[in-house]
């Protein structure tokens, strides 16, 4: 699909802001079966500083500093970008899963997602709940859609349970959550077994095609994962809504967990209290119909 | 010197080493065998026996002392003593001779070069994970890889600007290391100030042997730093970033900073802005170039590592990536802190250095290799094993001396996260003389030296830090479970020529580190200022009441007790239930009690825990005479229990203020008039004129009745008496003590002498060129003046109850203005500090 996707994130605060930092992570990658043809990020009131770089992960992140006296700030990321679907192996033809546990025959690359981040050190139960669906020689991807389906089935979809603070151990003993716990669970699942699994952070289309249900996660930033299968790659998986993403998932930017990659974050002076809201726009453009971000941006 | 009686005299020369028994098996620094001294040992331990052992210990019990005045601490965390746990000093030093000392020296040199070229490989290509040299694990698992890190280009490809190395003998006699600090490594400014302590204690055996000096290293340390200035900036800002006072080695930090000259910081004393580093200062905003830290690598900067540090500076990350700072060590070198890393440097060094590793490590075995596991798994009892990322509160674990049960749960907690675990050898650390109570004893040592970027190499401390077991069974050297420590004296094969920072000749000139005022040091002087008069004015006030209340038969007039009791009571100073004492024995007792035991009541022991508390936290801004003086009055403080007589507590009150007194020449003779002084004096001027405002009024509400039984303790209380007494020849008056302690300007303890004084600071004081004119601080102290002139003409009129009212009125105006202007100073020179400047 092509679309258009607008992201804003404002923030009030009760109190004057003096500085403020902020790390974005708000330009969609490019990637085989992925484009990002028009990028665009306003900020208000005009940060001093901004400066873009590429992360560790290879993501894009903007830097940027608002020095003057403020009390709100907008973030408007609008970017362009089309999506094909990725191939996808027939799961029982993958090799068996402990081909992707064996650290000694992964490639560097991998190998990074072995490991959790100090942050998100899982509980020991993480991997209790994984083994029932792996059972020896099993293959890889048979056993992930398996494991992906029971966390969809067994979890509830439930905004109101979790932060993005809430403990791992917690959302397994509630069984609720929203879509970064669904994919923290499911990767901690695979860690805990020595199977590579990134977070990844992205956009899913906010009005689906007729006949086609429209998804959870859709009118915010949404969370799923990729898993590392050898011979193949990486393999999107998509546990909060039990399906391997094709075309209709937008990537932003991957890493090890959330705070790796959070869409945004700051350290402000000043300030006092703050609220925040985010608003998520994913529209999929007709062929030849041209991208909002292709036109001139109102002044 | 009771310790020195009890030492028999010798009748046959002193032998010093004549009872010390070193442990069978165990390597013995100064003896080779029983009775058989280490030849470079002979010229230190000739010293010591020609100055015999009374001389001996009685040095001993001086340095002692000198390190408890001097106020050398070291913060056991969770010990009662808090942060004024002193610093613990072995007299003997650790002797290490030039032939020694050059093969280490070589050794030390070519790991410092091994272990950067490792960090700007993990932080750049990454070739040696790739290539499997080192297992990427080593570095992916490890929560001290920071990956924000990566990428960054450090200047002159140098990552560690200090190396900190743990070494222990082995029972062979070799040398092997047993850790690396590779972020913000501790003790080089105890090492040095140990140093001090025995070149004053022991100088006949600095001159009988050739010892090379310390000095010399620590120029090259500054001079490096000073140097690397990323833009063309001269002189370097160089500022050392401290995590705080309640930091273990806190006073080191002070300590350095004062010694290197550069400015001491705490996180919230910098900002970032347009990704440059500034420190806050009185004057606005001053950009920093170099940041030598002592604050853990993640710690730095909430907004790209840790996000729940409260030490760091935001965007201290950006500002590095940009070029803009330096910080030395560069940000992310504790990744190779691991022991992990220990069994890869023999094959790392011959790939990065094509040199054999000359300096060994202590036997490692890290369980993230499969192989490695295996053996660890298999050989538990005899290993120590160790968390391989360590965080706070995980000890290390002695294989033999688990139960069969233990070392199976151990063994299942490697094998669940094998990465995480390392296990080492068991080292027999060698042993040396340790003066206990009156003889030698031998305990374990660790050497922990340092090797410094130093121009385009890399130089070793000749010297360092030995740390010693707190007593003889325990296997573990750790100043945190309270060992103590040596000097080392590294012997030069010939003179040693002698430099010193101070030196006249030195070639480079650093901006004194006091012309930069932080602002938040600038609020701790001028609360220092505020609570050690507090403190004197309480004393003063405890002191004229006790005094009479100790001369009750032979007083003139015995009114002056209860009519002081009455001011003092209404001044909270006493607390109210005294006034209620009919029994004269009672009210005694009572008196005394509260004071011997600091009691709250009287809020002198809160103001001198301030005093103590502040002093602390700016001593690097003070001299090391006057950080004594105000160390000797926390010393003084308690008085102790059992029988207590008025005379004791004279004596101790007059301490107090003689202490106190002392503070306040240093304060006058020996500050700088910067604008730090200027903060000092103004919180103690404002102080004074709140006090004396307080117990005027205090006295006014007495005065109708019992006129002359308050002035003459009001003139003391003021320390006015003198003068009284020469300018009026008389009795005293009300009228007249009031006219002096009010409106004379040249009196120096007169109400109308500080506000004249708090009115000259504030003009001095840096200011906002877009604040209004007149200031606030400027408004209310002419406003203060004003009402006094007021309060001269009533009180020079004819006396009368009405008069008294009106005089307590106008005080109390100025009392406001008083409290007025120390928040409106709070408010524009400290809360505020980064609006103002924005």
């Amino acid at each position: 699909m092509r679309c258009d996707v607008t992201h804003t994130t404002e923030y009030e605060y009760s109190e004057s802001v003096v500085v403020a930092h902020h790390v974005a992570h708000l330009r969609p990658r490019t990637l085989p079966h992925q484009e990002c043809l028009h990028h665009e990020l306003a900020i208000t009131p005009a940060p001093a500083v901004t400066s873009a770089y590429e992360d560790y992960f290879g993501n894009l992140v903007t830097f940027f500093a608002v020095q003057g006296a403020h009390e709100r700030l907008v973030i408007r990321a609008r970017s362009t970008v089309t999506v094909s679907a990725p191939e996808r192996p027939p799961p029982r033809e993958t090799p068996p899963w402990e081909a992707a546990a064996d650290r000694a025959a992964l490639p560097f690359d991998a190998v990074e997602f072995v490991f959790a981040s100090p942050e998100s050190r899982p509980p020991w139960s993480v991997d209790a709940y994984a083994r029932a669906s792996f059972p020896a020689g099993r293959p890889l991807l048979d056993a992930v859609l398996e494991l992906t389906a029971r966390i969809h089935d067994e979890f509830t979809f439930d905004p109101k349970a979790t932060t993005v603070a809430t403990p791992l151990a917690e959302v397994l003993a509630s069984r609720r959550g929203v879509c970064q716990d669904f994919a923290r669970l499911e990767i901690a699942c695979l860690r805990s077994l020595g199977i590579p699994a990134r977070y990844v952070s992205g956009y899913l289309e906010t009005v689906p095609p007729p006949s086609t249900p429209r998804l959870l996660g859709a009118d915010a930033s949404h969370a799923w994962l990729t898993v590392y299968c050898p011979g193949v790659g990486w393999i999107p998986v998509d546990p909060t809504n039990n399906l391997l993403p094709s075309d209709g998932h937008v990537t932003l930017a991957w890493g090890r967990d959330y705070t790796d990659v959070s869409p945004i974050h700051g350290v402000i002076l000043g300030g006092g209290a703050h609220s925040l809201r985010v608003h998520v726009d994913v529209v999929r453009l007709a062929d030849g119909e041209p991208g909002r971000s292709d036109q001139p941006v109102p002044a | 010197m009771s310790s020195i009686t009890n030492i028999q005299e010798p009748t046959l020369p002193w032998r010093f080493l004549h009872e010390y028994q070193p442990i069978d098996g165990v390597f013995d620094e100064m003896l080779a065998g029983p009775g058989k001294l280490r030849a470079h040992c002979e010229a230190f331990v000739h010293s010591l026996e020609s100055m015999g052992p009374h001389e001996f210990a009685s040095r001993h019990d001086n340095a002692r002392r000198a390190i408890r005045e001097n106020g050398v601490t070291y913060n056991v965390y969770g010990d009662p003593q808090g942060i004024d746990r002193p610093w613990e000093l072995d007299m003997v030093p650790l002797v290490v001779s030039a032939d020694e000392w050059s093969r280490l020296e070589k050794g030390l040199i070519q790991r410092t070069r091994l272990l950067n070229l490792i960090l700007l490989d993990l932080h750049g290509p990454q070739r040696l994970l790739r290539s499997g040299l080192l297992p990427p694990s080593l570095a992916l698992a490890n929560p001290a890889f920071l990956r924000p890190c990566h990428g960054i280009r450090v200047p002159r490809d140098i990552y560690l600007h200090m190396h900190g190395v743990d070494l222990a003998r082995s029972p062979d006699g070799q040398w092997a290391v047993l850790a690396d600090r590779t972020q913000a490594p501790s003790g080089a400014g105890y090492a040095l100030e140990n140093r001090l302590v025995l070149l004053h204690s022991l100088p006949e055996a600095f001159r009988g042997c050739h010892i090379h000096r310390l000095a010399s290293f620590f120029r090259a340390q500054r001079d490096t730093l000073s140097a690397l200035t990323p833009t063309q900036h001269q002189p370097a800002r160089v500022v050392l970033l401290t995590p705080g006072p309640y930091n273990e080695t806190y006073f080191e930090h002070a300590y350095l900073a004062r010694y290197l000259g550069f400015t001491l910081v705490e996180g919230a004393d910098l900002t970032v802005r347009d990704r440059r580093v500034f420190i806050k200062t009185l004057e606005g905003l001053q950009p920093v170039d170099v940041i030598f830290r002592r604050l853990d690598d993640s710690f730095c900067d909430p907004l790209e590592l840790r996000g729940d540090s409260f030490l760091g500076v935001a965007g201290l990350v950006a500002a590095v990536r940009a070029g803009n700072v330096v910080v030395a060590n560069a940000l992310g070198s504790g990744v190779i802190e691991t022991a992990a890393i220990l069994p890869f440097l023999p094959a790392l060094c011959r790939d990065l250095l094509g040199e054999e590793l000359l300096l060994p490590s202590v036997a490692t075995w890290w369980c993230g290799q499969p192989a490695h596991l295996s053996y660890v798994l298999e050989h538990l009892e005899g290993l120590v094993a160790k968390p391989a990322f360590p965080s706070k509160g995980q000890e290390p674990v002695f294989g033999r001396k688990l139960s069969d049960g233990e070392r199976k749960g151990l063994a299942a907690a490697i094998r669940a996260r094998p990465e995480d675990f390392v296990a080492q050898a068991h080292v027999e650390l060698s042993s040396a003389p340790v003066w206990h109570r009156h003889g030698l004893e031998p305990r374990s040592v660790v050497f922990r030296t340092y090797v410094a970027a130093a121009g385009d190499s890399f130089a070793v401390m000749p010297g360092g830090l030995t740390r010693v077991s707190s007593t003889q069974d325990v296997p573990i050297v750790s100043m945190q479970r309270g060992g103590r420590s040596k000097d080392t004296w590294v012997l030069s094969d010939g003179p040693v020529s002698a430099v010193s920072l101070l030196a006249p000749t030195d070639p480079i000139r650093l901006k004194p580190a006091t012309t930069e005022l932080p602002s938040r040091v600038a609020e701790n002087l001028f609360w220092l200022g505020r609570y050690v008069e507090r403190a004197e004015h309480i004393v003063r006030l405890l002191r004229s009441f006790v005094s009479r209340l100790a001369d009750q038969d032979t007083t003139d007039d015995p009114r002056q007790v209860s009519t002081l009791l009455q001011v003092l009571v209404g001044l909270r100073v006493l607390p109210e239930e005294l006034g209620q004492n009919t029994w004269l024995r009672k009210l005694e007792e009572e008196t005394i009690d509260l004071i011997a035991n600091q009691s709250p009541h009287t809020g002198l022991r809160n103001a001198l825990n301030e005093v103590h508390r502040l002093a602390s936290v700016v001593r690097d801004r003070l001299s090391i005479d006057t950080w004594r003086i105000l160390n000797l009055l926390h010393q003084d403080m308690p008085l102790g229990h059992g029988r207590i007589q008025f005379e004791d507590v004279l004596v101790h009150l007059n301490r107090i203020i003689a202490d106190l007194a002392a503070f306040s020449g240093m304060e006058m003779e020996n500050m700088t008039r910067g604008h730090g002084w200027r903060f000092l004096n103004l919180g103690r001027r404002l102080e004074r004129s709140v006090n004396l405002v307080g117990v005027l009024r205090g006295a006014l509400g007495v005065a109708h009745t019992a006129d002359s039984a308050i002035v003459e303790p009001l003139l003391e209380i003021a320390d006015s008496s003198m003068t009284y007494r020469r300018r009026y020849y008389a009795q005293p008056r009300i009228a007249s003590a009031l006219h002096l302690l009010l409106v004379d300007e040249t009196n120096t303890r007169g109400l109308a002498f500080q506000l004249a004084a708090v009115s000259d600071h504030i003009l001095r004081l840096p200011r906002d060129p877009r604040a209004p004119s007149p200031t606030r601080e400027e408004r209310l102290i002419a406003h203060a003046r004003d009402t006094l002139g007021q309060a001269d003409v009533i009180a020079s009129q004819s006396w009368s109850e009405d008069h008294v009212a009106a005089l307590d009125g106008l005080l109390g105006s100025i009392a406001d203005d008083l409290q007025a202007t120390s928040d409106a100073i709070t408010y524009f020179y400290f809360s505020h500090a980064e609006l103002r400047v924005s």
